[in-house]
C-alpha cells in the first residue's frame, strides 16, 4: 500500500526517480525502515527479536504514543506544543500528592487513584487550553507561549513536589491499585495497552469521522480559507492544545504508574522524541498531514532505534547523535515532499 | 543522480558487514560482564569513578558495558530491561531518582542479576538490593569539625554560607545536615548568615553564592557539599576580593567536599582549608566483593558504607593517596 504519487510536472522520469519518488510519497516507509533496521541489528544483537526484547520495546511505545497522538492535534494546525512534558511533570507530582500513602489528601482512600488521575488528567486539559488560549486568542506564536508554559510548569513541578517530600526529589508510596495500571492488565492485555488503543481509536475517528477531525486538517492545510469556509478556527486550535494537553496528562498516568512515583523531572528528556516520532510518523509540520497509524510507525521507529542502540552499549554521545539525524532526516523528507506536493 | 546495482549492492553489504562487526568481538569476550549504568556524568567523581570501576573489572577479568541514562530514570529503567537481556552478570546503578528506581530492581531481581546501588541507595523497599554509600553526614560533620577547630584556634567570630547541593538528591541532604549538627553546636563562634541551594548547578551556585556575599560582604566561612563547585566558588571570591591563602589577611575558612581534583589542588595551594572525601577506591571494592559474595551464594548487607575520612592542609601529605583526587591532579599534572 503506498500514497498516490503526485502528478508529473512534464518530461519522463527515470525509474529511478520514480523510484524514489514512490518510495517517498509512501505512507509506509517509515515501517519499511524499521524492519530494515531491526533485521539489520540482528546480526550483532539476536536478543533485538526475543519476544522479552519485543515485548519490552511494545511497553515503551505506548506512553510515548499516547503523548505522541496529542502533539500530532497541535501540528496538524500548523502549531506547535513545547510544554507537553512539562503538563506529564506538573500533573503527575499533583496526582501523585493526592494518592501518596505518606500523607497524600487522600492517602488510603479507595477512591485516591480515581481522584488522583481526574486531577491529572484535568491539569493537562487546563493548561493545553492555556495554551491554546494564549496562542490563537492572544496571536502569540505558539513555540514562545509554549516554551514559556514548558519553563513555568517545570519550575513548580519541583516546587509542588518540594512542598510535598522531605525528600524533595519524587513522591513515591503510590497504592498498588494505581500502580496496576503500569504493570497490570487483564486477559494477559496490559492495562496501559488497552487505555493506549482507546485513545488511539478515538483520535482516529475523530479525525476521519467528525466534522471536527476535517476543520482540524482545513485548519492547517489554509487558516484563512477554513476561516473563509465558516470553519471556527479559533475554537479548533484551542481544541487541538486542549487535546494535547489531555493526551499528556495521559502519558503521564502510564508513566507514573510505570516509575511508581510522581516526579518533577518525568519526560523531561523525551520532548524531541515525541516530537521526532510524529514528523518521522508523516505528521507534517506545515500542518494539515498526519495519521493515529502514522504516528504509531514513528514511535515504532523511534523506540526500535532506542532500543537497538542500548542493546549494543554505545555511548550516550552516540545515541543522541544518531537519533538526532534520524530525526533531522525525517524532517528534511518532510519539507521535500511539501514542496514536491505544492509543485504539483 | 543514479545509482548504479553494483554500487547498491557493494553499500548493502558493507552495511551488513559492519553489522556484523561488534557481534563477532562479542563472540570473543569470555567471563563475567558488569553493566555500569550511570544517570549523568556531571561531575568528575562519578568520571573519575566510572574510570575506577572499568579497571577494577578488568583486573578481575571482567567485560563492562556502559550506559547512561541523562537523568532520565524512565529510560534508564528501560536500559536495565536491555542489559537483562544482554545476560549481563551483575549490574552496577547510578540513579536518578530514589523512588522511581524501584522498578529497576524488580526486573533485575526477576532476572536474578545483582543490583548494586552505588553512592545513591534507593528508596527503602523490600527487593533484593545491596547499596554502596558513603556515609556523607558523618564524613561532613568530621570536616566542619576540623573547621571549626582551625577557626577557634584562629580566633575570631565567624560568618558562614553553606552552600546545599541539590536538596532532591539524598546525598546533598545528609551533607547538610552533618554541617547543620556541628555548626549548631558552636554558635558562639559561627553564625550561618546565608544558605544556598545550588541544585548541583553552576550558575546557580554562581548567582546564589555571589548574592549571598553582597548580602553579607563579611562572610569569612564557606562550607561547599561537592567540589564540582570549587572553580565558581574560586571565580566568585576572586571577583569578590576575597580570594586569600591561609594566613593571609581576609582569608576565607574553607570546606569542601567530594575529594576531587580541585578540592587537592586547592588545600595544596592552602585555599582550601578541609576537604571531606568520599574513599571512592573503597566503595567499588565493596562493590565489587558484594558481587563476588552474591555469586558464591551469599547474601551480603543490604548497606555497605563507606566511612570516608576528611583530608586537611596538615595531613595533606599522609592521606593524600587515599584521595581518588589526587591520582586524577596527579595524572593531569605529569
Amino acid at each position: 500500500m503506498g500514497g498516490v504519487l503526485p502528478a508529473s510536472s512534464g518530461g519522463a522520469l527515470s525509474r529511478p526517480m520514480r523510484l524514489v519518488r514512490l518510495v517517498l510519497f509512501s505512507d509506509y516507509l517509515v515501517l519499511a525502515l524499521t524492519v530494515l533496521y531491526v533485521a539489520a541489528l540482528w546480526f550483532a544483537v539476536p536478543e533485538i527479536i526475543s519476544p522479552t526484547n519485543l515485548n519490552d520495546i511494545f511497553l515503551q511505545v505506548l506512553p510515548l504514543f499516547v503523548a505522541a497522538m496529542g502533539l500530532m492535534m497541535v501540528l496538524l494546525v500548523a502549531q506547535i506544543d513545547l510544554s507537553a512534558t512539562s503538563i506529564m511533570a506538573m500533573s503527575c507530582v499533583v496526582g501523585a500528592s493526592i494518592m501518596t500513602s505518606q500523607g497524600g489528601y487522600l492517602a488510603g482512600h479507595a477512591l485516591a487513584p480515581v481522584a488522583a488521575v481526574l486531577a491529572i488528567v484535568a491539569i493537562g486539559l487546563l493548561i493545553g487550553v492555556l495554551n491554546g488560549v494564549c496562542t490563537i486568542v492572544f496571536d502569540i506564536p505558539s513555540f514562545l507561549v509554549t516554551l514559556v508554559t514548558m519553563m513555568f510548569f517545570s519550575g513548580a513541578a519541583i516546587w509542588y513536589t518540594a512542598a510535598h517530600t522531605n525528600s524533595g526529589s519524587s513522591i513515591g508510596a503510590l497504592p498498588s491499585s494505581f500502580l496496576a495500571i503500569g504493570y497490570g492488565g487483564i486477559a494477559g492485555i496490559p492495562y496501559a495497552a488497552l487505555i493506549t488503543v482507546g485513545l488511539a481509536i478515538i483520535v482516529h475517528l475523530m479525525l476521519t469521522r467528525t466534522v471536527f477531525g476535517r476543520w482540524v486538517r482545513a485548519v492547517g492545510l489554509n487558516p484563512s480559507a477554513a476561516a473563509i469556509s465558516g470553519v471556527p478556527v479559533k475554537r479548533v486550535v484551542i481544541g487541538c492544545f486542549a487535546l494535547s494537553g489531555l493526551f499528556a496528562a495521559f502519558a503521564a498516568v502510564i508513566y507514573t504508574a510505570r516509575l511508581e512515583a510522581g516526579t518533577p523531572i518525568l519526560g523531561q528528556r523525551i520532548l524531541l522524541d515525541v516530537i521526532g516520532a510524529a514528523v518521522i510518523g508523516g505528521v507534517s509540520l506545515f500542518g494539515g498531514k498526519g495519521s493515529v497509524i502514522g504516528v504509531l510507525i514513528g514511535v515504532l521507529f523511534l523506540s526500535a532505534v532506542d532500543n537497538g542502540l542500548q542493546l549494543l552499549g554505545l555511548s550516550l554521545s552516540s545515541v543522541y547523535a544518531i537519533k538526532g539525524g534520524v530525526i533531522l532526516l525525517a524532517a528534511v523528507v518532510d519539507a521535500i515532499r511539501h514542496h514536491l506536493l505544492a509543485r504539483g | 543522480m543514479t545509482i548504479t546495482r553494483r554500487e547498491f549492492s557493494a553499500s548493502v553489504l558493507a552495511a551488513a558487514a559492519a553489522g556484523t562487526m561488534p557481534g563477532a568481538a562479542r563472540a570473543a569476550e569470555g567471563g563475567k560482564t558488569i553493566a555500569l549504568m550511570f544517570d549523568a556524568f556531571d561531575s568528575d567523581f562519578w568520571i573519575t569513578g566510572n574510570t575506577i570501576l572499568k579497571a577494577k573489572a578488568k583486573e578481575n577479568g571482567w567485560t563492562t558495558l556502559e550506559t547512561i541514562s541523562n537523568r532520565d530514570q524512565n529510560k534508564q529503567n528501560d536500559q536495565v530491561k536491555a542489559m537483562v537481556e544482554r545476560k549481563v552478570d551483575g549490574i552496577i546503578f547510578i540513579p536518578t531518582d530514589n523512588n522511581a528506581a524501584i522498578p529497576a530492581i524488580r526486573t533485575a531481581n526477576a532476572a536474578n542479576i545483582p543490583i548494586i546501588f552505588f553512592n545513591r541507595p534507593p528508596a527503602p523497599n523490600d527487593n533484593k538490593y545491596v547499596a554502596i554509600q558513603a556515609d556523607n553526614r558523618k564524613i561532613m560533620q568530621t570536616t566542619v569539625t576540623i573547621l571549626v577547630d582551625l577557626a577557634r584556634k584562629q580566633g575570631g567570630k565567624y560568618k558562614a554560607c553553606l552552600l546545599m547541593g541539590d536538596l532532591g538528591d539524598n546525598n546533598a541532604v545528609q551533607r547538610r545536615d552533618g554541617a547543620l549538627d556541628i555548626l549548631d553546636k558552636n554558635k558562639d563562634l559561627v553564625e550561618i548568615v546565608s544558605r544556598v541551594a545550588t541544585e548541583w548547578n553552576a550558575d546557580k551556585t554562581f548567582a546564589g553564592l555571589t548574592n549571598a556575599i553582597q548580602a553579607n560582604p563579611d562572610i569569612n566561612m564557606l562550607i561547599s557539599p561537592s567540589d564540582s563547585e570549587d572553580t565558581i566558588i574560586e571565580q566568585v571570591l576572586k571577583t569578590a576580593g576575597k580570594w586569600h591563602k591561609t594566613g593571609e589577611d581576609g582569608h576565607v575558612m574553607f570546606a569542601g567536599f567530594d575529594g576531587d581534583q580541585n578540592g587537592y589542588r586547592l588545600l595544596s595551594t592552602k585555599y582550601m582549608d578541609v576537604n571531606g572525601v568520599q574513599n571512592l577506591f573503597y566503595e567499588v571494592d565493596l562493590a565489587y566483593g558484594a558481587f563476588k559474595d552474591i555469586w558464591a551464594g551469599k547474601q551480603p548487607d543490604k548497606m555497605l558504607i563507606d566511612p570516608g575520612f576528611a583530608i586537611s592542609q596538615a595531613t595533606l601529605e599522609s592521606k593524600r593517596d587515599d584521595m581518588w583526587g589526587y591520582h586524577v591532579w596527579k595524572e593531569k599534572n605529569k
